[in-house]
């Protein structure tokens, strides 16, 4: 039948569509639109989010966009010293802990647990300790936030308060630090949830290393650690950079381990620049303290909706913040995947 | 765990051939084992903070079992920490509700966008969709429960609610319509041959459309009308905000997790299955419903797992949008305002980091706490041996 | 002995402070014949009601102005709360939407926490329900506590009320929605509206339990708009300024509807006084707590009270309260 009618171009398609399905395949390409559609969804989702926050915001971000940025919380919403620094400020230092406590740990452990670690025992117990963790919810980090620096008691005082105590006189000749809601407090607690987020997405990068760079390097003498130094630490780089900005993106967008730990959701005055003296830069570690998520907070639960314009806008500044970090990140991991693809 | 073909010099041990030549001077060794018990010290931290998690969690806990009265944690009207009232099922019928809204919203659209992407996406399609779910993954919950409180409830949960009974009958015919067009469209066709005839096709068309501006303006003059309270249904939003509306931004958040998550597990699934399966004739979708999920079944059954687990322990969406401060009633209905385990946690500590009440309120915090942090271990827990299953199948 | 890493990091910090003090003194100047409240600094933190929160901030912005130099720090977790923390000496002030009670004195006494009470202003508790109800326009203490004290629990009809106290409540659906257990509002409406009928009744005096409590006055507001049949207690500045209907409240002299006037004359029947409580220690020690109250005692109960939606005292009240302070 086939050969009776090759030379007829109709039938030449005919056949092509039979074989190839394609118009026909009804149940198919419905199948392909519905799945599509749970993408569409999603991004009609994020649509709709970014134009609601926008809309509410635009009356403060169209007609005073710089001045909201340093601008101060105020009782009134109409206020034009209104505005976020206190928040950016709080977040700042949040992402400060973040970066000195949560990675350089976090990295650590990584190659401990790629390069070192053997099989037994102990490896396994830690491996499962990383991987629960990174599935407590993060109110469960306040609660330990809470119990641990707010709260404490004369042992974990030994753990947590005297060590920073001690760390602190290199700046101020008295100990600050007394166990309540400070900054600190909000720092490391953050910096603990972050923390199997790092690790797991730095062990993933230098998994990715190939092994003829460790054993290339080996074979010229390097010993372990000149080898985790200068081949695979560099090589994973990038995937873990890519990692910590996603989780340092995640620790400024939490709320919830934060007003269990205390974060003023109230007046939190205006404080002294850093800039006006290593005093002023440790007193706020040691201080009352607030973050962009919690200043949000606020203004959602402010009576009527006065307040929905501040919440709004503070929300873009925060989305502009937390979305441009994992953009990089993802257009870093894309990057490098492209050029050793 | 290393791959390392020629291994590191092993310290101390001596061989024929000159050692120190291969081990080194001493001080290097040395220099080596400080720096490897560095990092075994910083791999151990997580071991730490697991146990100090469980530690911190046990003490106040055990103050909160061991003086309870009971009989006030079950069958009670209510949670009312401060006053002595801590009803269990109130939380966690709550919490339930929202998990299972939030899981009828994160899972088919978090599994079907995995399908997609892994299945039908060619690589440069990939480029362009997978960010959603990336940019969609890093929103702070905050900002989703500032958008469950200003548009879910209001413009979604409300209007559909209120016309509830509008929308399900608009749907009951639209489906009948279809059904009696379908029909009808096979008559003419075993009337008219093989081949509809233009006009036939033009009648049906016209005939939908005009059924559907009908449905429309009915629908439309139904939500005028709903603004007469009188109106009000068993849909009706009582109070301040309802579970359903912060559900459904929870299950919004869990979508890129899902997605991820049922992503590994397709991607795992062998290519030979899937050239099998087209060599046997199958379409694509055959191949997708009947080969590739069913391989990948135990992967996807752990992303909703993980889902369910986060889910659960999402706080701040339901903590502004679920409708209930400090304190909640007993409810079963996912349109009455109420409280999660997790928002139950964040109310009593607004705003003040000593949370003060009668006798066991603040150990009430951790008692929670602990039930939540159970739950959730035991989900993930459960989701790693499935993970584990695929890992192992392949 | 400070380290040469400790002077390394201070001089890099006073070079910081030179470049912030240049700018400042471009900016804002020295202002000429200013007050002794321009050169002090010190921090204040402020604790307790939710409700005085409002005129504590206001005070606190204002006097910034003035002392910019001074951090005052401000937080509403609720009267009770704020007086633990007072009482434990972690707070400068406290503030209280109800006089100290025994307990808190005690605890105080117990940690050598001496303290002045100050009356800054007074609120009425408003009673209302949904604009859409026409069926009640005024209720009596009675009805109040047939609808809300404790022996209504389980009722969800208004006209469940007149078999337990009071008459002439219509029948509708009846929803409550008020402040949770840990807002001085909760407490206040228990001793003024329900304490003495309870004790008469051989009652604990407090609310029934089932009813949508919120920490947050704006969700009890929502809440009586959400149905045409609610009624609802909130602190009067919230109440008035709000789409509800205020109700008339009897309290054996007849219908009175609340206002400032009827509320400053305590004709309304509840109305409570509204405190600050100044850890006195603290005050000793810290110029800028003492300035910062001389402040509140002068400005603020002329200005901020009544901005933010309470009843200002009486001239004779509030010269009484300066005279209490200063002198």
């Amino acid at each position: 039948m086939v050969a009776s009618t090759l030379g007829n171009n109709g039938a030449k398609a005919r056949v092509e569509d039979e074989i190839f399905g394609r118009g026909r395949d009804l149940r198919g390409s419905g199948f392909r639109t519905l799945l599509l559609s749970c993408l569409g969804v999603s991004l009609l989702v994020l649509v709709v989010l970014m134009v609601q926050v926008v809309s509410d915001g635009w009356s403060v971000l169209s007609t005073r966009p710089i001045d909201f940025l340093t601008g101060v919380l105020r009782s009134q919403p109409g206020d034009d010293a209104l505005g976020i620094s206190q928040g950016l400020v709080g977040s700042f230092w949040i992402a400060v802990f973040v970066t000195f406590l949560a990675f350089p740990v976090g990295i650590a452990a990584a190659v401990y647990l790629e390069e070192y670690a053997k099989q037994n025992r102990v490896t396994t117990i830690i491996d499962t300790a990383v991987r629960n963790l990174a599935g407590v919810p993060s109110v469960v980090y306040g609660l330990l936030g809470l119990f641990l620096l707010v709260k404490g008691s004369k042992y974990t005082n030994w753990l947590f308060v005297h060590p920073f105590n001690w760390f602190w006189k290199l700046f101020k000749d008295e100990a600050a630090f007394q166990g309540q809601s400070t900054l600190i407090a909000g720092g490391m607690t953050l910096a603990i949830l972050v923390l199997p987020i790092v690790i797991i997405t730095a062990a993933e990068a230098i998994r990715a290393v190939p092994s003829s760079l460790r054993q290339g390097a080996y074979g010229v003498g390097a010993t372990k650690w000149d080898v985790i130094r200068t081949q695979v630490l560099p090589y994973a780089a990038p995937g873990i950079l890519t990692g910590t900005l996603l989780s340092l993106s995640r620790a400024i967008g939490e709320a919830a381990p934060l007003i269990l730990v205390g974060a003023i959701t109230g007046r939190l005055a205006p404080r002294e620049s850093v800039l006006s003296g290593i005093g002023s830069f440790t007193e706020q570690f040691a201080d009352k303290f607030t973050a962009m998520p919690i200043v949000i907070v606020g203004w959602i639960r402010q009576p009527g909706e006065t307040f929905q314009p501040a919440a709004g806008a503070a929300i873009v500044v925060l989305l502009i913040l937390v979305i441009a970090m994992n953009s990089v990140a993802v257009a870093l991991r894309n990057y490098f995947e492209k050029k050793r693809g | 765990m290393t791959d390392v073909g020629i291994n590191a010099p092993e310290l101390g041990r001596v061989s024929e051939i000159s050692i120190e030549t291969l081990a080194g001077p001493k001080k290097r060794a040395r220099k080596e084992a400080a720096i490897r018990s560095f990092f075994f010290f910083a791999a151990s931290v997580s071991v730490l903070i697991s146990v100090l998690i469980v530690g911190s969690l046990m003490k106040e806990t055990w103050t909160f079992v061991s003086e309870v009265d009971w009989s006030v944690t079950w069958g009670e009207i209510g949670w009312f920490p401060r006053q002595g009232l801590y009803d269990m099922p109130t939380l966690l019928v709550s919490s339930l509700i929202v998990t299972i809204v939030a899981m009828l919203v994160a899972g088919p659209l978090g599994l079907g966008s995995a399908i997609y992407l892994s299945e039908y996406a060619s690589k440069r399609t990939r480029k362009f969709l997978k960010p959603i779910l990336e940019v969609l993954a890093g929103v702070p919950s905050v900002v989703l429960g500032f958008f469950a409180l200003v548009f879910i409830s209001p413009q979604v949960i409300e209007r559909i609610g209120r016309n509830g009974w509008l929308v399900i009958g608009a749907l009951i015919i639209v489906v009948y319509l279809m059904l009696v067009l379908g029909w009808a469209r096979q008559l003419v066709r075993r009337e008219a041959g093989t081949e509809l005839s233009t006009q036939v096709k033009r009648v049906m068309v016209l005939t939908l459309l005009v059924a559907s501006a009908l449905i429309l303006i009915w629908w439309v003059n139904g939500v005028a009308g709903s603004s007469d309270p009188e109106a009000a249904n068993f849909f009706t939003v009582k109070g301040s905000g309802q579970l359903a509306a912060a559900a459904v931004g929870v299950g919004i958040l869990t979508i890129p997790l899902v997605a991820s998550v049922s992503e590994d597990a397709l991607a795992s699934v062998p290519d030979e299955l899937r050239q099998a399966s087209a060599g046997l004739g199958a379409r694509k979708m055959t191949t997708t419903v009947q080969v590739v999920l069913p391989a990948a079944v135990s992967g996807i059954v752990a992303a909703f797992i993980i889902g369910v687990s986060r889910a659960m322990g999402e706080t701040m969406v339901v903590f502004l949008a679920g409708g209930a401060a400090d304190q909640a009633e007993f409810t079963a209905s996912p349109f009455d305002g109420g409280m999660t385990m997790t928002a139950a946690m964040a109310s009593l500590a607004t705003g003040t980091d000593s949370v003060v009440g009668e006798a066991l309120t603040f150990q009430s915090l951790f008692f929670v706490g602990s039930v939540l942090f159970l739950i959730t271990l035991a989900l993930n827990i459960v989701a790693s041996r499935f993970v584990n299953r695929v890992r192992e199948k392949y | 002995m400070p380290t040469s890493f400790q002077r390394t990091v201070r001089t890099i910090g006073a070079l910081g402070a030179l470049t912030l003090a240049a700018t400042a003194c471009t900016e804002i100047g020295p202002e000429p014949g200013s007050t002794s409240a321009a050169d002090t600094s010190g921090s204040i933190f402020i604790s307790g009601s939710s409700t005085v929160e409002p005129i504590s901030v206001r005070v606190a912005e204002m006097f910034e102005s003035i002392a910019p130099g001074v951090q005052v720090d401000v937080e509403g977790p609720g009267t009770g709360d704020g007086f633990k923390k007072f009482c434990d000496g972690e707070t400068d002030i406290s503030d209280a939407s109800r006089a100290i009670k025994e307990q808190e004195m005690e605890n105080c006494a117990a940690n050598g926490v001496k303290y002045t009470e100050i009356l800054v202003g007074i609120d009425g508790i408003a009673v209302m329900t949904n604009p859409a109800n026409d069926a009640v326009d005024c209720v009596s203490i009675e009805n109040l506590y047939g609808l809300i004290g404790p022996e209504a629990t389980g009722t969800t009809n208004w006209s469940d009320a007149n078999s337990i106290a009071g008459e002439g409540m219509p029948s509708a659906q009846l929803d409550i929605f008020g402040p949770g257990a840990e807002s001085g509002t909760y407490d206040s409406f228990i001793e003024i509206v329900l304490e003495d009928l309870a004790e008469e009744r051989g009652q604990e005096a407090t609310t029934r339990t089932d009813y949508n409590a919120a920490a947050d006055d704006n969700l009890t507001l929502q809440g009586i708009q959400s149905s045409p049949t609610t009624i609802g207690w909130v602190g009067y500045a919230f109440g008035a300024e709000s789409d509800v209907k205020l109700l008339e409240v009897d309290g054996g002299d007849g219908c009175i509807p609340a206002t400032p006037e009827t509320i400053a004359s305590n004709e309304y029947p509840i109305s409570r006084n509204l405190y600050i409580y100044v850890n006195e220690k603290k005050a000793r020690r810290n110029r800028a707590l003492v300035e910062f109250v001389d402040f509140y005692v002068s400005v603020g109960l002329d200005e901020a009270v009544s901005t933010v939606g309470y009843v200002e005292l009486t001239e004779d009240s509030k010269a009484d309260v300066r005279f209490e302070w200063n002198g």
